[in-house]
């Protein structure tokens, strides 16, 4: 009995603890003043691209947008997630491209949901010095309507030289290249996984973007 | 497991000090790269084994899944669509929500969440009376906004694992944990407990109307994510787990633990 109640002592004393350091730790991680500006910027030329009432201008306006802010190659290679170490220089050569054309044709889709919306700025949260997370709302959703409270987040990559880039998107802890990683792991693994997986993966991927 | 029975109680003192229910856990593959990783990849067959280990079952189950998507429920929601206008549509949402409210009332209670079932009792009372039985959301005007809670995510505050993924043929994406939850949310609403024709009658209409609802305002987007998806099946499985690990933080984000960029540093030296 009395060693059931120092048991039980000993961890109401650790939960304690623990639970002191939960609180300790809620208060919100560092800002990155660089990181908002950056998307702030970003944000500022696509809120007249996502006015476009053309789909055909609204898509060619992403595409440039796309292009110009976003790290491809460092992309295309998270989203193979280990696999990326054991794709081929070849492979490597046929697939970074494919994958922009692919990831470009989703963020086609995606930022089409938030046309005639005008995206600003709210907070961030650095992960690292080299990876921020900037979220954004939508400035003139009407009260109400689902986009209203959606946080659209973005993750920013500042590489050696402090060059910032767009890596991933998301809307409510949801992200694009995670989900991507999780597909085109799935697809690698399920048609044979290493090398081979890769050669049907991009064979996938030139589908889907019509070559 | 003294480990896991510790972090249950921190978070319940934890949200008793009302700094709410810490990091409740889905584990979305955060892999560990190193050499002995690169070589069961080159071999691996079995994609997203830490987080679906019952891939097969479940791929099955998806296609029951998707086919009774395909043929009834979409079907369904688009004559659902044709025959109602969109504010229509809009209360009848709002109506088949706040007759949910006793099951989020009763899960804001388990999980300590006082504040929240407040406004769960708020909302109820403004919007059954003033609010024509729940057709109108006039307490989300006063600034009550809504908020849904089962009994999955109550699992989870309380520190229970999900368990592996699982497609459930009716219900689709979900987890053992949320499985369970399911299962419990059914027999905790008031109409499962009257032994009457009327309130079977109520409880499978509303199921249905409820699938019906739910499934509209999503037919676009699910038709765009699986027209540019290689793997229907793990895109799913990705918004399922990732949309579902924000809901259980009450709509915060937990950015701590998404999968880390800087892995594919040394790719810089190489090239």
């Amino acid at each position: 009995m009395s060693k059931t109640m120092t048991g039980w002592t000993r961890r109401a004393v650790i939960a304690l603890a623990l639970a002191a350091g939960i609180l300790s730790h809620s208060e919100p991680a560092h800002a990155d003043e660089a990181a908002e500006a950056y998307v702030r910027g970003v944000l500022e030329e696509a809120n007249p691209i996502l006015d476009a009432a053309d789909k055909e201008a609204r898509f060619a306006g992403i595409d440039a947008l796309f292009d110009k802010h976003v790290d491809i190659r460092r992309v295309s290679m998270f989203v193979l997630g280990q696999y990326a170490r054991v794709m081929t220089d070849e492979q490597k050569k046929e697939y970074v491209p494919l994958f922009g054309s692919y990831a470009k044709l989703v963020y086609r889709d995606t930022l089409s949901n938030y046309s005639g919306q005008h995206l600003e700025v709210t907070n961030s949260v650095d992960r690292s010095p080299r990876d921020i997370i900037v979220n954004s709302r939508i400035v003139n959703a009407k009260p109400g309507d689902p986009l209203a409270n959606t946080v659209v987040h973005w993750r920013v990559y500042r590489s050696d030289d402090g060059k910032q880039s767009l890596f991933d998107a998301g809307a409510d802890g949801v992200w694009l290249a995670i989900e991507q990683q999780s597909q085109f792991k799935s697809v690698i693994a399920n048609n044979g996984g290493g090398v081979k997986g890769i050669d049907a993966l991009i064979a996938d991927l030139k589908e889907k973007v019509g070559e | 497991m003294r480990g896991r029975e510790l972090r249950a109680v921190a978070i319940s003192l934890g949200a008793l000090f009302a700094a709410g229910p810490a990091a409740a856990q889905i584990d979305i593959a955060d892999e560990e790269t190193t050499a002995a990783e690169v070589e069961k990849a080159a071999g691996d067959t079995s994609s997203g084994a830490a987080v679906d280990p019952w891939e097969g079952f479940n791929r099955r189950s998806f296609k029951v899944y998707t086919f009774l998507d395909d043929n009834l429920l979409v079907p369904v929601a688009k004559g659902y669509r044709a025959v109602t206008p969109a504010k229509g549509r809009k209360g009848i949402r709002a109506f088949l929500a706040n007759a949910q409210s006793p099951v989020v009332l009763l899960n804001d209670l388990l999980q300590g969440e006082f504040k929240r079932a407040g406004e769960t009792t708020g909302r109820f009372l403004i919007n059954s009376t003033i609010g024509f039985l729940g057709f109108a959301d006039p307490a989300a005007r006063m600034g009550i906004p809504p908020h849904t809670e089962d009994f999955g995510q109550t699992l989870a505050v309380w520190g229970v694992p999900s368990g592996p993924y699982l497609v459930l043929p009716i219900f689709g994406p979900s987890s053992i944990r949320d499985g369970v939850g399911l299962g419990v949310d059914l027999v905790s609403d008031p109409f499962f407990h009257i032994d009457h024709d009327w309130a079977q009658k109520v409880r499978y209409s509303r199921f249905a109307a409820t699938a019906i609802a739910r499934r509209e305002p999503l037919i676009e987007p699910l038709d765009e994510i699986e027209a540019k998806s290689l793997d229907y099946y793990a895109s799913l499985r990705s918004f399922y787990l990732q949309a579902r690990k924000r809901e259980i933080l009450n709509g915060r984000s937990d950015f701590d633990d998404l999968i880390d960029i800087d892995e594919y540093e040394e790719f810089d030296e190489v090239e």
